[in-house]
C-alpha cells in the first residue's frame, strides 16, 4: 500500500513536470526565429502571402490563445496536424515509436551485455591484474568517444566494405527480420558504445566498493567460491547504482536515438522530431518532447520501484 | 507427313506456346520499378504555393502544366496541344483530347481556367501569380479551348506556363470539397501518388489514363528521402537507388569513377547570388559606392575554381545558358582582378568607409552555401572587408533576409526559368514582392525591365538587356555568381535515363515517363 | 626535497600505481598546450584557403592534409582543440559557480527553496539534453554564446543535485550545528563551513561536466549550430569532414581522433581525481 501511495506522488509531481516542460517547449518553440511560412513558401515568401498561410494556420493569434487552444485540444486527444501534411501528427508518432523502441532495446542489450559481465569481472578481481586493466582501458575509450564519431566512422567502413551489415534501407522487423537487424546494428553499437562504458565502469566501481564490506570478508573466511560471493552478494548489493546509471543511460538514449536515427537514416521518432523542428512544425516538436518527457518519468518511477524492492531498506517516504 | 515431322512440329508448338506462356510470366512477374533517392522532403502539397526545389520535383511526378520548355529554352506544347497568339495579349490554347487526371475524368478548359485563377487569387498566396501577368479575363468556349486575355503584354507569360507552379488542377473536385490540394496530389501526369510516408518514402503508380501512348515505361516509381550526401552514395552502389542528384561536384567526379555509375552534369539557367541589403540603415551596404565596391572585389573565378573545383562557370543576371552577351562588357566581369581591386578601394575611400564590418549569410542546410561564403570572404577581405559569416538554419535565414531584412550580404541561388526576361524581372522590387526587404527601387531599371517584358526576342530587346545589365550592375544590390549544376547520378545497368541536355525550370526529370528500368 | 624532485617522485608513484591515469593526465596536458599555444606555431595560418591543392591526402607539407578548400588542416584541428576546451571549460566554470550556489542553498535552507530549486534541476533533467540544445540554439542563433548557454543549461541540474545530496549529508553533522548554535549566519556557514566539504565532490563533477560539456558543444557544432566558418571547433571539423568521408577520409577521422582524444584524457584524468578524494581500492578476494 505504501507503495502505490509512493507511485501515485511520484506520478503526480510528474505530471507537474511534464506540464511545466510542454509550456516551456511552447512558448520558446516560438521564439525561434522562422516559422512554417517561410519554410513553404521558401524564397518567395511575401509579406501578403506570409500572412494568409499563418492565418490559414492560426499562428497569427496571440500566444496564450495558442496555448489553450493546444491544452485543450490535447484533454480531447488531438495532438494537432503537421503543417507539411496536414495529417494528425499522432498517427505518425504510433507509426514510428516500434522503431525508436526496437532501436533503444538493441542499444540497450547491447550495452548491458557487455558492460555488465565485464565490469563486475574488473570490479572483483583483485587489483593490478590484466583484467581490471584491460576493462579500464574499454570503459574510457568507450566513454570518450561521442556517438556521432563513433557513427561516422562506422558509416565509413561499412559503406566502403559491406561486411553483411548495412548503412540506411530501414525495413520493418516484421516484415523481414535478418534485413531489419543488418540496418539496425550499426546504430545500436553506436549508441550502445556509450552505455556499455557507462555501466562498465558505474558495475566496477559499485562491485568494488562491494568488496570492501564487512561480509564479504567474513564470507572469503567462511571459504566461499568466488563465484558464490559474487553471486549471492555483490550482484545484488551493486545493483543499485547500476540501476541509477541504466535511468540515466536511457535518458540519454532518447537524445542519442536522434543523432543515431538521423546519420542513419532511420524512420523513428527521433528523426520525425528533428526534422519536424528544422520545418517549424510545432505540433511535431511539442508532441514528441511531451512524449519525451512522459517516457523518462515512467523510466523513473520503475526504477524508484526497483529501487524498494531490490532495498528494502530504501525509504518509501513521499517527503524524501 | 511422317511421325518425325509431326513430332518435331508438336515440339515446336509446344515450345512457342511455352515461351508465350513464358514471356507472359516474366513480364508480369518483374513490375518495372524506378527507385529514387530524393534529396529532400516536400515542404508542403500545394503545388500552386510551395516555392522550394524539393517540393516541385515531386509534383513534376504528379502534375502536368500547359506548356513545357525543351533543351534549346523553346516552349513545347505539354497539356495543350496546340496555342495560338492572336495579338499581343490573347492568347488561345486548343487541349489535348486525351489528357486524364489520374482519377480517369478527362482535363477539360474549366480546370484550366480555374487553376490560372487559383494561382492569381490572393487568397492561395502563390508566388508564381506575378510571372503570368495581369490576366484581364479566361474564356472557356468549349471544352478544348481556352482562351486568355492579358491586360498588357507579357511575353514571358508562355514560359511562365511551362513551369510546374502553374500546374493544372482537378477544379472540379476541387470545387466539390472531394480534392484538397493542402492535403494530396490528384494530377494528369504520368505518375500518382499510391502511399506517402514523411520523410520516409513515396510510392507512387503509373497513371493509367496518361496520354502519353505506352508511357510511363516504369509501372512503380519509389521515392526514397535520403537527405544525406554520403547515404545517398551508399544506396546507388548498394543497388537500392536507380538515380539521383547531387550538388556537391566532388562527389559527382568520385562518382563516375565507378564501373556501373554514370554521372551527367545538368546544365541549368540557375545560378548562386549573393544578396546585398540596400535598406537597412544599420548595413554600410545603404551607400551604393560600398556596394559597387564589393562586387567589384567578388572573385567569381575563384569560387568556380575553390568550391567547385572548375567544373562551372562565372554566370551574369542574365543567365549565361541562354547565350546572349549582356553583362558581359560590365566591370565587374570585364576588367582583370588587379584593376577590380583598385577601384573598389577607391569607392571605399569615396564613401568613407575602408574598413566596413559586414555580416554574411549562408544557411546551413547546404554546404556549397557556407563553402561560397568563405571564399567569398577572403576575396572581400582584399579590399578591406570585414566580413564575418554566420550558418542559422533554414528558417531563421528565410525570416532574416526576406522578411526582416536583417542582415548585410545573404548566399542563395535564383531560377533562370526558359526565357532571358524571367529572371531579371525580380530586379524590380514591386513586381517581385520577395525581395522588398532589401531590393532598393530603382524606377530607371523598372522602366526598361517593362519594356523588355513586352519585347519579343531580337536585337531590340538584346539592346534593352545590355542596359538592364548596366543598371544592375550600378546597382549593385543583388548579383550572379556562379552557374548553378545539377549532377544526375545513376545506376546505368539499371535503368536507362533521358535527361535534357540545359534544364530551365528546374526540371531535371521532365522525361521520368520515358525512364526504362532495366531489371 | 626540492619541487622538482616532489614532483618526479610524485609522477613516478602515479606511473606505478595507475598507468592509465597518468596516460590520461599526459594526454591532456599535451592537448590543452596545444590549444594554449598551438596559433604560435609556425604552421600555415588555420582559415587561409587555397593554400594548398584541396582535399590532398596527409603529407610532410601538409601533415594533416588539406580540406574541401584547399586550407592545411592541422592548424584548423588546433584552433579546433583550442575551441572547444575554451567553450567547454569556460561553460563548465560558470555553471559550477551557479549550480554549487543552487545545491547549498537547496540543501542546507530546505523548504520552498529547496522544492523550487529541485523541482526546477528536475524540469531541466527531464529534458531530452539534445532538444534543449536545438532550442536554445535556435532562439539565440548559431554561434559560441549559445554553444556556451547550453552546455551551462545542460549540466546545471548535474551540479545541483549533486552538491545539494552532499549538502544534505552534511546538515546535521557537528560542527554544523555547533555554528548555527554560536550564532552564525546561514551565508556563513554556507560559504565557511559547507564549501570547504563540498569543494572534493565539485571537483569531480567538474571533470565529468568538461567531459559532457565538450560533447555538448561538438554535437551542437557538428549539427551546424556551434562555432560558424571559418572558426573551427573539433566538431564543426567532423560535420566538413563527414561531407567527403568516402574520397577524404582523413579528414574526419584525424578531428573525430583527437575529439575523442580529449574526451578520453578529461575523463581519465576526472577518474584519478576522485579515487584520490574518495579512495576505495578494497582488499582483495583472496
Amino acid at each position: 500500500m505504501r507503495l502505490f501511495v509512493y507511485i501515485l506522488s511520484k506520478l503526480a509531481s510528474a505530471f507537474i513536470t511534464m506540464l511545466g516542460v510542454s509550456a516551456l517547449v511552447f512558448v520558446s518553440l516560438r521564439f525561434i526565429p522562422g516559422g512554417y511560412a517561410d519554410i513553404l513558401l521558401g524564397p518567395f515568401v511575401t509579406p501578403a502571402a506570409r500572412e494568409v498561410i499563418e492565418r490559414r494556420y492560426g499562428l497569427d493569434q496571440p500566444l496564450w490563445v495558442q496555448f489553450v487552444h493546444w491544452l485543450v485540444s490535447l484533454l480531447h486527444g488531438d495532438f494537432g496536424v503537421s503543417m507539411v501534411t496536414q495529417q494528425p501528427v499522432i498517427n505518425e508518432f504510433l507509426r514510428r515509436a516500434p522503431v525508436t523502441l526496437e532501436l533503444a532495446s538493441l542499444a540497450m542489450a547491447l550495452a548491458l551485455a557487455i558492460g555488465l559481465p565485464l565490469g563486475v569481472m574488473a570490479g572483483s578481481s583483485p587489483p593490478g591484474l590484466r583484467r581490471d586493466g584491460f576493462a579500464r582501458v574499454i570503459g574510457a575509450i568507450g566513454a570518450g568517444v561521442p556517438d556521432f564519431v563513433l557513427g561516422t566512422t562506422l558509416i565509413l567502413i561499412f559503406s566502403v566494405w559491406s561486411l553483411w551489415l548495412r548503412v540506411g534501407g530501414y525495413t520493418p522487423f516484421t516484415q523481414d527480420p535478418i534485413l531489419n537487424l543488418r540496418t539496425m546494428l550499426l546504430p545500436a553499437i553506436t549508441l550502445a558504445v556509450f552505455g556499455g562504458a557507462l555501466i562498465l565502469r558505474t558495475s566496477r566501481d559499485a562491485v568494488l566498493r562491494v568488496m570492501t564490506e564487512g561480509y564479504i570478508t567474513a564470507a572469503v573466511a567462511r571459504g566461499e567460491r568466488p563465484i558464490d560471493i559474487v553471486r549471492r552478494h555483490v550482484l545484488r548489493n551493486a545493483s543499485i547504482p547500476v540501476v541509477t546509471v541504466v535511468t540515466t543511460y536511457f535518458g540519454f538514449l532518447m537524445g542519442g536515438a536522434v543523432v543515431a536515427e538521423v546519420l542513419f537514416s532511420i524512420p523513428g521518432v527521433g528523426l520525425y522530431a528533428y526534422n519536424g523542428l528544422q520545418n517549424r512544425d510545432y505540433a511535431i516538436v511539442e508532441t514528441s518532447v511531451l512524449l519525451a518527457a512522459f517516457v523518462f518519468v515512467v523510466v523513473n518511477t520503475l526504477a524508484d520501484v526497483l529501487y524498494a524492492i531490490i532495498d528494502p531498506r530504501v525509504s518509501v517516504d513521499a517527503t524524501r | 507427313m511422317n511421325i518425325g515431322s509431326r513430332f518435331r512440329g508438336a515440339i515446336a508448338a509446344s515450345a512457342l506456346v511455352g515461351s508465350v506462356i513464358g514471356v507472359a510470366f516474366t513480364a508480369h512477374a518483374a513490375d518495372k520499378t524506378l527507385v529514387w533517392g530524393k534529396p529532400a522532403e516536400i515542404t508542403g502539397f500545394d503545388v500552386h504555393v510551395a516555392g522550394t526545389v524539393a517540393s516541385w520535383e515531386m509534383y513534376q511526378m504528379v502534375y502536368e502544366t500547359l506548356l513545357t520548355a525543351d533543351e534549346n529554352l523553346k516552349v513545347q506544347p505539354a497539356l495543350a496541344e496546340s496555342w495560338e497568339q492572336t495579338s499581343a495579349t490573347s492568347y488561345v490554347f486548343k487541349l489535348r483530347p486525351g489528357a486524364k487526371f489520374s482519377n480517369g475524368r478527362p482535363v477539360t478548359a474549366a480546370d484550366v481556367a480555374g487553376s490560372l485563377q487559383r494561382i492569381k487569387n490572393p487568397e492561395t498566396a502563390s508566388y508564381w501569380s506575378a510571372q503570368l501577368g495581369t490576366i484581364a479575363r479566361i474564356e472557356t468556349p468549349d471544352d478544348q479551348t481556352v482562351k486568355v486575355e492579358l491586360e498588357t503584354p507579357h511575353p514571358a507569360f508562355l514560359p511562365a506556363l511551362a513551369h510546374v507552379s502553374a500546374a493544372i488542377l482537378p477544379i472540379q473536385e476541387l470545387k466539390a470539397g472531394e480534392f484538397n490540394p493542402a492535403k494530396e496530389m490528384l494530377g494528369s501526369g504520368p505518375f500518382m501518388v499510391k502511399e506517402h510516408k514523411q520523410d520516409e518514402s513515396w510510392s507512387l503508380a503509373r497513371n493509367p489514363y496518361y496520354w502519353g501512348k505506352s508511357l510511363p515505361v516504369a509501372d512503380e516509381l519509389e521515392a526514397l528521402i535520403i537527405p544525406d550526401d554520403s547515404a545517398r552514395v551508399a544506396a546507388l552502389r548498394d543497388g537500392r537507388i536507380d538515380f539521383t542528384t547531387f550538388e556537391n561536384p566532388d562527389i559527382a567526379k568520385m562518382l563516375s569513377s565507378a564501373a556501373n555509375i554514370a554521372v551527367l552534369p545538368l546544365k541549368t539557367t540557375n545560378y548562386f547570388r549573393i544578396d546585398v541589403n540596400a535598406l537597412s540603415p544599420k548595413s554600410a551596404f545603404i551607400d551604393r559606392r560600398v556596394r559597387q565596391a564589393m562586387n567589384l572585389a567578388l572573385d567569381r573565378d575563384a569560387i568556380n575554381n575553390l568550391v567547385f573545383a572548375g567544373t562551372t562557370s562565372v554566370d551574369y543576371p542574365v543567365p549565361a545558358a541562354f547565350g546572349k552577351s549582356a553583362c558581359k562588357a560590365t566591370p565587374s566581369y570585364a576588367l582583370p582582378r588587379d584593376q577590380r581591386l583598385e577601384k573598389a578601394k577607391a569607392l571605399l575611400k569615396e564613401a568613407g568607409n575602408e574598413h566596413p564590418k559586414v555580416t554574411l549569410l549562408a544557411t546551413s542546410s547546404d554546404p556549397v552555401f557556407a563553402m561560397i561564403a568563405q571564399v567569398a570572404q577572403q576575396s572581400l577581405a582584399d579590399a578591406g572587408f570585414d566580413v564575418q559569416i554566420q550558418q542559422p538554419p533554414m528558417a531563421e535565414y528565410l525570416k532574416r533576409v526576406f522578411t526582416d531584412g536583417d542582415f548585410d550580404l545573404a548566399i542563395s541561388w535564383l531560377a533562370g526559368y526558359t526565357d532571358p526576361s524571367m529572371v531579371i524581372a525580380w530586379w524590380n522590387p514591386k513586381f517581385a514582392l520577395w525581395n522588398q526587404a532589401f531590393q532598393q527601387d530603382v524606377p530607371a531599371l523598372d522602366n526598361v525591365l517593362d519594356q523588355i517584358k513586352t519585347m519579343q526576342d531580337g536585337p531590340d530587346r538584346d539592346a534593352k538587356l545590355d542596359e538592364a545589365c548596366k543598371l544592375i550592375e550600378d546597382g549593385a544590390n543583388v548579383l550572379a555568381l556562379v552557374s548553378k549544376v545539377d549532377y544526375v547520378a545513376y545506376r546505368s545497368d539499371r535503368v536507362k535515363l533521358k535527361l535534357p541536355a540545359r534544364s530551365g525550370s528546374s526540371n531535371t526529370f521532365q522525361y521520368v515517363a520515358e525512364f526504362e528500368p532495366r531489371h | 626535497m626540492s619541487t622538482r624532485e616532489k614532483v618526479s617522485d610524485a609522477w613516478a608513484m602515479l606511473w606505478r600505481r595507475d598507468r592509465l591515469s597518468a596516460i590520461g593526465l599526459v594526454l591532456l596536458a599535451m592537448l590543452v598546450l596545444l590549444g594554449l599555444f598551438g596559433p604560435y606555431l609556425p604552421l600555415d595560418d588555420a582559415t587561409k584557403i587555397a593554400v594548398g591543392p584541396r582535399l590532398t591526402p596527409p603529407s610532410w607539407r601538409f601533415p594533416f592534409g588539406t580540406d574541401e578548400l584547399g586550407r592545411s588542416f592541422l592548424p584548423r584541428v588546433i584552433l579546433g582543440i583550442r575551441a572547444t576546451f575554451l567553450l567547454s571549460a569556460s561553460a563548465v566554470l560558470i555553471t559550477s559557480c551557479f549550480g554549487a550556489v543552487l545545491g547549498m542553498t537547496a540543501g542546507y535552507l530546505r523548504g520552498t527553496a529547496d522544492q523550487l530549486i529541485a523541482r526546477c534541476a528536475d524540469v531541466l533533467f527531464a529534458f531530452p539534453a539534445l532538444l534543449i540544445g536545438l532550442l536554445i540554439a535556435a532562439v539565440l542563433g548559431p554561434g559560441n554564446f549559445s554553444a556556451i548557454v547550453v552546455i551551462a543549461v545542460a549540466t546545471l541540474p548535474l551540479f545541483v543535485r549533486v552538491i545539494r545530496s552532499v549538502t544534505l549529508g552534511l546538515a546535521g553533522r557537528g560542527f554544523i550545528v555547533a555554528a548555527e548554535v554560536a550564532g552564525a549566519s546561514s551565508m556563513r556557514i554556507m560559504r565557511v563551513h559547507i564549501l570547504p566539504n563540498v569543494a572534493g565532490a565539485l571537483v569531480v563533477q567538474l571533470t565529468y561536466a568538461l567531459s559532457v560539456g565538450m560533447i555538448i558543444e561538438s554535437v551542437l557544432s557538428f549539427l551546424g549550430l556551434g562555432v560558424q566558418p571559418p572558426g573551427a571547433s573539433l566538431g564543426s571539423l567532423l560535420r566538413q569532414g563527414s561531407a567527403y568521408l568516402t574520397f577524404a577520409p582523413w579528414l574526419a577521422l584525424s578531428s573525430g581522433l583527437v575529439l575523442s582524444s580529449a574526451i578520453m584524457s578529461v575523463n581519465l584524468v576526472g577518474d584519478a581525481i576522485r579515487d584520490i578524494l574518495e579512495p576505495l581500492y578494497g582488499r582483495p578476494l583472496t
